[in-house]
């Protein structure tokens, strides 16, 4: 009998999808249902005072727990931090496209909060520089969750 | 060999099919609270963090980037197991060997799983992750749907184990009531036990026997749910274990083997060389490796509980024989004169076990945590009657292929 | 059933997919040659030249002795059954496969009972998982001789060796 060598490529089937519906938490939760209000919350730690922009339920450097009671309400506007401008995206069937407008992501950190918080842009990537001040843009419906958010832009 | 190293705290969740209320990562953080508060020091105290779960059941690939916050990793190095079922077994004795080898003298073990976070009820999504690659593969050579079907649904809340309760039935002369026995002790056992999922108070065998055939001879009240839920222990070097708890529970012996495949179709659809996935021979010898470690020559006498890795009824009958409690083909008739019960002469899985809480990732550190809560006398409501000497945890993996045995005393070697 | 319950109140919940078929994997051609066998009714197994063991369908690795299985043989289509499972009759929903139902799409039949076991060919020394056929359920036991069945249109694909029947001639 013959015996083969090398290798054959076994493409996977299209239609085969895992779903997932990840729970969030309380105060993600609390931070979501705000959004409809056009409230951006955060969550100020107790005892060491470092705010997390989304708010969270530990803080990562005293460990001390925070609820609800520990939630602060960000103006909105923050300082520009870094940024970078993408070009091109995945199709989700491992190809590149060319993105007709390139889209700009931006590190912000938001007046009041100590964390760091990567934001979608809408600008001219020439007119960005470090510390320049941005403010929210919100979506003119808001109905509790990240869509909200139409991006960050330059604060007049 | 190793330095000595015990356990000082156990921390776990409240295991249920559904914990909504939180985030995988307050989840994870829920149990390593309980470890620290248990074990009396802070995340400060800590030397490493070892951690694992099965990311294809959660979705969280990478979980240790988003929840290694509530893990407390920042600042410490930081390890990720994952060997299947015995993740959780992996991921016990990885921090004992942080401690033992001497790089650190405090390290925490957390493991976790949430399978609520899938869309799919139960585990069925994290098997799709399991298996897709190896069925695209068959598919391609022409697999018939029909032989897929009845080959692997028929058994798939069970897969390979019907066809190893059918192997040991056939050897050893078990029956289906003997199951029934079995998963009514867990479910009575679990309801003595906080934080086991399925609890169902003086559960009987013939409450079992009523539910509906999977197929034979496995039935619904037999399997183990999908459960969602996460523990963590603290293991510390002798001197500062002997400063902080009264009693440590010491790691006397480790073993793990690592079999070919047995059951099934392999990857690539092959064979595998091994005809009766229940000898299970990475159990014997992983046993041997770890009761040679403790000292141990005669474990039916000298091991005074188990906490055995049993999804299904029939891995306690067939992993005891093979951990040696038993002689071959004998752990039914023992099981049936109420040897394995809490007040009995040799416990087994008296938290509940696997079969009355699976959080695939947790499971197996659970099993080494609950044989340290007896040894420390801990256990509450499930605690056995007589004092536990050396009590031995095991777990198993992958296709039934990995094994992990860890034996934990109250005295240090 | 009468199990405590857990109740706690659910949060929010985001969505997502992973889309588990976006891969091309590489695979050995090993089935190749295995399915190629099937047009010529041959069961194809691998064999260690350490260890003698005979293996099918093939693999490369034995993995007892860790050496490449470089032996081939063709196994009798004549087996023992090792293991058996019988399913309770095949009742609509109880399984689904890609989104479909099998009893819709017409793969299996209502009120079908399904007995998958395991069968050691003669020569081989592991077993093949595939269906019992023309059998009742009763009259299966651990032991039992049987054979290959053939479809009747060899495409050279696994589905070729369709099952095997109870050897019933004397």
């Amino acid at each position: 009998m013959e015996q083969k060598t090398g290798v054959i490529v076994v493409n996977g089937l299209p239609i085969v999808q895992a779903q997932f519906s990840w729970s969030v938490g309380s105060q993600m939760q609390s931070f979501l249902k705000a959004l409809a209000n056009k409230k951006f919350l955060a969550s100020k730690c107790p005892e060491c005072g470092y705010v997390y922009a989304p708010p969270r339920n530990t803080c990562h450097r005293c460990y001390k727990k925070m609820g609800e009671k520990d939630l602060v309400e960000l103006s909105g506007k923050g300082v520009l931090l870094g940024w970078t401008v993408a070009y091109v995206e995945l199709d989700g069937k491992g190809n590149f496209v060319d993105l007709k407008k390139p889209k700009i992501i931006g590190a912000l950190r938001l007046d009041g909060a100590n964390s760091t918080i990567f934001m979608p842009l809408e600008a001219d990537a020439r007119d960005l520089k470090a510390g320049m001040k941005m403010a929210l843009e919100w979506n003119s419906e808001t109905k509790g969750g990240w869509k909200d958010i139409n991006y960050f832009k330059p604060a007049r | 060999m190793f330095r000595n190293c015990a356990i000082i705290g156990c921390g776990q969740t409240k295991h249920s099919s559904r914990r909504r209320d939180v985030s995988v990562a307050e989840l994870v953080g829920q149990a390593v609270d309980a470890a620290l508060l248990d074990a009396g020091i802070t995340m400060k105290d800590v030397g490493c963090v070892v951690s694992g779960n099965m990311q294809g059941f959660g979705g969280v690939a990478q979980p240790d980037l988003w929840i290694g916050d509530w893990m407390g990793i920042p600042g410490k190095p930081a390890i990720r197991i994952a060997t299947g079922g015995t993740t959780g077994g992996s991921v016990g004795q990885g921090a004992c060997y942080t401690v033992a080898s001497g790089m650190y003298d405090i390290s925490l073990g957390v493991a976790w799983e949430k399978h609520s976070d899938s869309k799919e009820a139960g585990a069925t999504t994290g098997l799709m992750h399991v298996g897709m690659g190896n069925l695209f593969h068959a598919l391609t050579y022409g697999l018939s749907l029909k032989n897929l079907i009845a080959t692997t649904a028929v058994g798939a809340a069970a897969g390979v184990a019907v066809y190893q309760a059918r192997f040991y039935m056939n050897r050893s002369g078990c029956r289906q009531e003997h199951l029934d026995m079995v998963a009514a002790k867990a479910r009575r056992n679990a309801a003595k036990n906080p934080y086991a999922h399925l609890q169902w108070p003086n559960c009987q065998p013939s409450d079992i026997a009523k539910t509906e055939l999977i197929a034979f001879p496995f039935r619904y009240g037999h399997v183990c749910p999908a459960s969602d839920g996460a523990s963590a222990i603290v293991v510390a070097e002798e001197k500062t274990a002997r400063k902080l708890c009264k009693q440590p529970a010491w790691f006397l012996g480790m073993g793990s083997y690592s079999d070919e495949e047995n059951q099934l179709q392999s990857e690539n659809y092959g064979g595998v060389g091994v005809i009766d996935p229940s000898e299970q021979m990475g159990c014997r010898v992983s046993a041997q490796k770890a009761y040679a470690m403790a000292g141990i020559t005669d474990p039916q006498k000298e091991i005074d509980l188990a906490e055995i890795y049993q999804p299904f009824p029939s891995q306690e009958l067939i992993f005891s024989e093979r951990l040696g409690l038993f002689d071959d083909g004998t752990a039914w008739r023992h099981m049936e004169k109420g040897e394995t019960d809490i007040n009995g002469r040799m416990p087994i899985s008296v938290s509940g076990g696997v079969n009355a809480t699976n959080a695939i990732g947790s499971s197996a550190l659970q099993r080494i945590l609950e044989a340290a809560l007896q040894v420390q006398g801990k256990a509450g409501e499930h605690q056995v009657p007589k004092k536990v000497r050396k009590a031995v945890a095991h777990g198993w993996g992958g296709v039934t292929n990995y094994i992990t045995v860890t034996v934990l005393g109250n005295s240090p070697r | 059933m009468p199990y405590l319950k857990d109740e706690r109140p659910a949060t929010m919940m985001v969505e997502g997919d992973w889309q588990v078929g976006a891969y091309r994997y590489k695979a050995p051609r090993l089935l190749e040659e295995f399915s190629a066998g099937m047009k010529e009714k041959k069961i194809i197994g691998s064999m260690c030249m350490g260890c003698g063991k005979v293996i099918t369908q093939p693999r490369n690795i034995c993995g007892r002795c860790h050496r490449r299985m470089e032996g081939r043989r063709v196994l009798s289509d004549w087996g023992t059954i090792t293991c058996f499972v019988t399913s309770p009759p095949v009742e609509k929903g109880r399984y689904k496969i890609f989104g479909m139902d099998p009893v819709d799409t017409g793969t299996l039949k209502l009120g079908e009972i399904l007995i998958p076991v395991f069968v050691r060919f003669d020569g081989s020394d592991s077993n093949i998982n595939c269906l019992l056929l023309n059998a009742k359920p009763e009259e299966v036991f651990i032991g039992m001789r049987v054979k290959a069945v053939w479809a009747k249109e060899l495409k050279g694909a696994m589905s070729d060796l369709e099952g095997v029947e109870p050897i019933r001639e004397k």
